[in-house]
């Protein structure tokens, strides 16, 4: 189940005996449950956990990484029974449950030092709940639309801003033969993410957040306008057909082979497309385009935190790792196209020089100022997620059944929240 | 005869018979043909649909390299193998000893013993998951290669007692009544007498529990989990990366966790077809 490194450098040990020990000199055993089971983003953590212990080399540190699905059902047990010093998880509402069961502590302290309050802003509105934070974000992703360039040069088309033009786009791609987007709905939360999309734009971030939250109903006029909006591209044939058979990635060929021209997918599908053949030239990003214009535009961007459980042990040690990972300089290596090729999450940090990142980072710290979202399944309870996107799956195919699929959300609304 | 031999149909039988056997073995192939296949695929075939054609470039080597030296594949083969062997060395001895005293002792409530063992088979195990999984847990044997093997064993137990005490019933009685009379104790008939006579038996049921347990996944996936006890049939899935399925290499992590069933068939066929029919024909 587990499998365990120990990172005691001899070396250290030796660099400590002529050191003078300072003030701040840490001592004891410290933690580390990290989730990055797969080989690449292990490497990187464990990286990093190396040169924080080249820093602390009176530090004694234990990494224990965990496959990331028998993580998800482990961390109940080990926050209560065993806990380590420093635990990866996800930000909002993924982290709720045990901040309210007094599981992860208090870091609002951390976020009051002037270096992490400057450089930790972009994030921190996803690590708060009840006015405090709970723990730290080391990486997240942008989404947004990927898109054929080539294909929108051929139909003449460029990128869309409003809501007109993105209709008007659509409608000269569908004309030429294509599908507008690529999409498998099969496992659902692709789904998820046109809803974030669409209803954040439609109605605004808080809107969208207080639907997540339970406070709005499904059947409130301003959710059915999200969904009529929905509409206008699913009855233009915006979609490509049988979308409900495909998981996310067997809707990759479609865009592939330009029978689709566009994708509303996670910075992750940069990678697969491009060992697809799609060079950069035939391959660029735009923003999800303007609904409302009165709405300020919000983005998901799923971001992966590192938490103190309450009941650590060395928690100053923790607490020192935290403000390591997070500074500038360690976000800046984490993230590169080398390592998790992902954002960092400090303002100070450089992002990689790939194009995507890039455009995803200046799109998150400057238009993003309605907010961050998660993504639908992890700012919803995960029962509401479940049935939800289950409907948004079955309106994509039946959307004249939007009255009967609302009216079935609105019910669970009044079972799960209560 | 029934059925009538294919050499006394008429030649237009004959012909479509053999015309249509390879499409349908072709046919019936299919999902092995299309799992070797990708095996040998670069990922990038996969996001490019191409689903069944030509690989776009010959990646045999990288992929099953992948899988015996750069992921926990050996550990998840090591792992089954420790799983398998012990559940059936425990199955066929213990249902020896069972079979031995349900077939040849004659005692009051012998015939309900032995419907309670066969009665197991019955029960469909997935009533049994929540109950299994607690009752490990509180064993302490969840997520232990231990926990796995106890359960198969017992559960195999049933099975492998039906077909042992009907192939017992089916010996000489003769035989132990002469060893008696020779007043050799009960429990060296077993060993000297009976035993030596049930080896076919103890071949093809080892087969059989062999490739039963090693392709059970639904257990594997209750009372484990990840590469310190899961078994291959379990592991194949650690391919996937947290946001992509990797269908080239768990197609070639499936072709290597297929291959020691699949030899043992080969190499027992015999006894294999032995132990499917070893008591069908009088």
């Amino acid at each position: 189940m587990l499998s365990k490194m120990k990172t005691t450098a001899a070396a250290a040990a030796v660099a400590s005996a002529f050191a003078v020990p300072a003030s701040a000199e840490l001592t004891g055993d410290l933690t580390i449950f990290l989730d990055t089971s797969n080989p690449a983003p292990r490497a990187t953590m464990e990286a990093m956990i190396g040169r924080f212990g080249e820093k602390h080399p009176g530090l004694n540190i234990e990494t224990t990484v965990i496959d990331r699905e028998a993580y998800k059902t482990q961390i109940r047990n080990f926050l209560t029974a065993d806990a380590p010093d420093v635990a990866t998880w996800y930000a909002a509402n993924r982290m709720r449950p045990y901040v309210e069961a007094g599981l992860f502590e208090d870091v609002s302290d951390l976020y009051a030092e002037p270096a992490m309050a400057e450089g930790l802003a972009s994030t921190k509105g996803a690590l708060t709940i009840d006015d405090k934070q709970w723990g730290v974000a080391y990486t997240y992703y942008q989404w947004g639309v990927y898109y054929r360039k080539d294909i929108f040069a051929e139909l003449g088309l460029s990128e869309p801003t409003t809501w007109e033009e993105e209709k008007a786009n659509c409608g000269k791609i569908v004309a030429s033969g294509r599908a507008c987007y690529t999409i498998g709905t099969k496992y659902l939360w692709t789904a998820g993410g046109w809803f974030d999309y669409l209803n954040m734009r439609t109605n605004g971030f808080d809107f969208h957040m207080d639907l997540a939250a339970g406070k709005v109903s499904w059947e409130d006029d301003r959710v059915k306008q999200t969904f009529m909006n929905w509409k206008e591209l699913i009855d233009m044939g915006g979609f490509i057909a049988d979308h409900q058979t495909y998981s996310w990635q067997e809707a990759l060929p479609f865009m592939v082979k330009g029978e689709a021209a566009a994708y509303l997918m996670g910075n992750f599908a940069v990678a697969p497309l491009r060992e697809a053949g799609l060079t950069d030239d035939q391959l660029d990003f735009y923003q999800f385009v303007k609904i409302n214009p009165d709405v300020a535009l919000s983005e998901d961007a799923p971001t992966d935190t590192f938490h103190i459980p309450a009941n650590a042990k060395n928690k100053e040690a923790a607490r020192e790792f935290l403000r390591f990972a997070t500074s500038a300089e360690e976000q800046t290596i984490i993230n590169n196209g080398k390592n998790l090729g992902q954002l960092p999450v400090n303002a100070g940090s450089s992002v990689d020089d790939d194009k995507f990142l890039q455009q995803g980072f200046k799109m998150l710290s400057t238009n993003s100022t309605g907010g961050v979202a998660q993504f639908w399944d992890r700012d919803a309870p995960a029962e509401m997620a479940k049935v939800s996107m289950e409907g948004f799956q079955e309106f994509m195919v039946k959307p004249d059944q939007l009255d009967k699929i609302l009216s079935k959300l609105e019910r669970a609304r009044g079972r799960i929240y209560k | 005869m029934f059925p009538k031999p294919i050499e006394k149909q008429s030649a237009g039988a004959q012909f479509a018979y053999k015309s249509l056997l390879p499409v349908a073995l072709l046919f019936w192939l299919a999902p092995l043909l299309a799992v070797a296949l990708f095996s040998i695929k670069p990922d990038a075939d996969f996001t490019a649909g191409n689903y069944w054609g030509v690989p776009s470039s010959f990646e045999g080597f990288t992929n099953y390299g992948q899988v015996f030296f750069n992921s926990d594949m050996p550990q998840y083969l090591l792992n089954s193998f420790m799983i398998t062997i012990p559940t059936v060395i425990g199955a066929v001895a213990l249902s020896s000893m069972t079979g031995f005293a349900l077939g040849v002792y004659k005692f009051r409530s012998n015939i309900w013993i032995f419907f309670l063992f066969v009665a197991g088979n019955f029960v469909p195990f997935q009533i049994l998951m929540v109950p299994v999984r607690d009752l490990t847990l509180s064993l302490g044997l969840y997520d232990t290669k231990a926990g796995l093997v106890l359960f198969h064993i017992a559960f195999q137990t049933g099975f492998c007692t039906l077909f042992m005490r009907n192939f017992i019933r089916a010996l000489p009685y003769e035989l132990i009544e002469a060893a008696r009379v020779e007043g050799v104790s009960e429990i060296r008939i077993f060993w000297y007498v009976v035993l030596p006579l049930m080896k076919p038996a103890l071949a093809a049921l080892s087969v059989l529990i062999f490739t039963f347990i090693w392709n059970d996944y639904f257990w594997a996936i209750v009372l484990t989990q990840g590469p310190d006890s899961q078994p291959v049939t379990a592991g194949i899935t650690s391919f996937n990366a947290q946001f992509r399925a990797a269908y080239h290499m768990m197609s070639a992590g499936s072709i290597v966790a297929a291959l020691p069933p699949v030899a043992m068939f080969f190499l027992m066929q015999k006894h294999f077809i032995a132990g499917l029919t070893l008591g069908a024909v009088k």
